[in-house]
């Protein structure tokens, strides 16, 4: 039974989604961000694309978990801005879920091995360490 | 500086308040922080738009997405964040509330839902206690036709201290001979126990009703003190202006 186009785009964007926050410890590991400048490393590479409120949600939910700790930081271009930074606690589940994620990868591709052409030719997604 | 046409600061003024209704349930100081941190990124991405004032705006909110999405994850952090601790006062000031007015019933309403639970009370103790009666006695002749048919001394020794007497209608059970003595209390102590065992068994029923009935009391005493709770955070909420976080018109 052949998947639609619809069916195939409603997993891919599950698939962003679930990766999305590991894509943002990513780009907080080494540099601190705050909200819009966070966005535009994350789609900078053209790896992800999203809808730049999601960050927040994402932001939030790190911040309670104590992965990420913040500060507002004044600006001579506009009002002040909410610095991000990984916490200790949260660069070490990034390293954790970065194997974890090198493992399935390994897996898909070694599963992908096998067949004659990918099933989906879309955009890579990439995790990067800013 | 937050220099903008009217045109846009209005559009950019509406979208802050569909956020901050968004977040009525979260404490004041962290709906203003994060309307804060949004007013900083419609800055920041207005800044790097092109096109004219109103498309530029738009398009930075399109971006930005629905306030739904904006805030998601938000309520649950807050609300764990703000605990029991910070709805104790709201829930003692709705106890007041109901107790000094008992909206909507009225006093005498309220009285009559206390008069009502206790009455209920009352017909299940009364129910269980039946019950009981039912099965104490089913034992009670249980044991006395087994003492008349194993211990008939026994049976003599109690007949001689008054304390079984066979007067009036049962005086039929002295012609009766041991054995068909014991076999009445028997069967007397079965329909007895079947009885309470029935009645144990239909107890349940009761309680089942009863379970409903109290949580439809509930119900209706949580859905009323989320309503004056509501109430309390819409009066808040007007108390603190969306437009200290406006943006300034050019």
């Amino acid at each position: 039974m052949q998947y639609s186009d619809e069916d195939r785009d409603r997993r891919v964007t599950q698939l962003r989604k679930g990766i999305l926050e590991l894509a943002v410890m990513g780009v907080l590991y080494n540099e601190r961000h705050y909200g819009y400048s966070l966005v535009r490393a994350l789609t900078e590479s053209g790896s992800i694309s999203l809808k730049e409120g999601t960050i927040y949600p994402i932001l939030a939910r790190l911040d309670r978990d104590g992965l990420v700790r913040s500060e507002w930081v004044e600006s001579d271009q506009g009002p002040p801005r909410k610095y991000y930074a990984l916490t200790l606690s949260g660069r070490q589940l990034f390293d954790e879920l970065s194997k974890e994620l090198d493992l399935l990868i390994s897996m898909v591709q070694q599963r992908g091995k096998g067949s004659e052409q990918p099933a989906y030719g879309g955009k890579k997604l990439a995790v990067r360490k800013a | 500086m937050n220099d903008y046409p009217e045109a846009v600061a209005k559009i950019a003024d509406d979208y802050l308040r569909r956020v901050k209704a968004q977040l009525q349930l979260v404490p004041v100081r962290e709906q203003d922080e994060f309307l804060r941190e949004i007013q900083s990124h419609i800055h920041e991405a207005y800044q790097q738009t092109a096109g004219d004032d109103v498309t530029r705006i738009l398009a930075v909110l399109r971006n930005l997405g629905e306030p739904a999405e904006v805030v998601a994850d938000r309520l649950p952090g807050a609300m764990v964040r703000s605990g029991a601790k910070r709805n104790l006062p709201l829930y003692v000031l709705a106890g007041i509330t109901i107790a000094l007015f008992g909206i909507p019933l009225g006093f005498g309403g309220v009285g009559v839902l206390v008069g009502l639970l206790l009455a209920l009370m009352g017909v299940v103790f009364a129910y269980y206690m039946l019950t009981a009666s039912f099965l104490l006695v089913g034992a009670v002749f249980m044991s006395l036709g087994l003492v008349r048919v194993i211990l008939p001394e026994v049976w003599d020794k109690l007949i001689m201290l008054g304390f079984i007497r066979f007067d009036g209608p049962v005086e039929v059970v002295n012609h009766l001979s041991p054995t068909g003595q014991a076999f009445v209390m028997i069967v007397i102590a079965s329909a007895f126990a079947a009885s309470g065992l029935g009645l144990l068994r239909l107890g349940k029923y009761l309680l089942c009703g009863l379970r409903f009935l109290l949580s439809l009391i509930f119900d209706w005493t949580r859905r009323f003190a989320q309503s004056v709770r509501r109430r309390l955070h819409r009066d808040r909420s007007h108390g603190v202006p969306v437009g200290q976080m406006s943006f300034g018109k050019r």
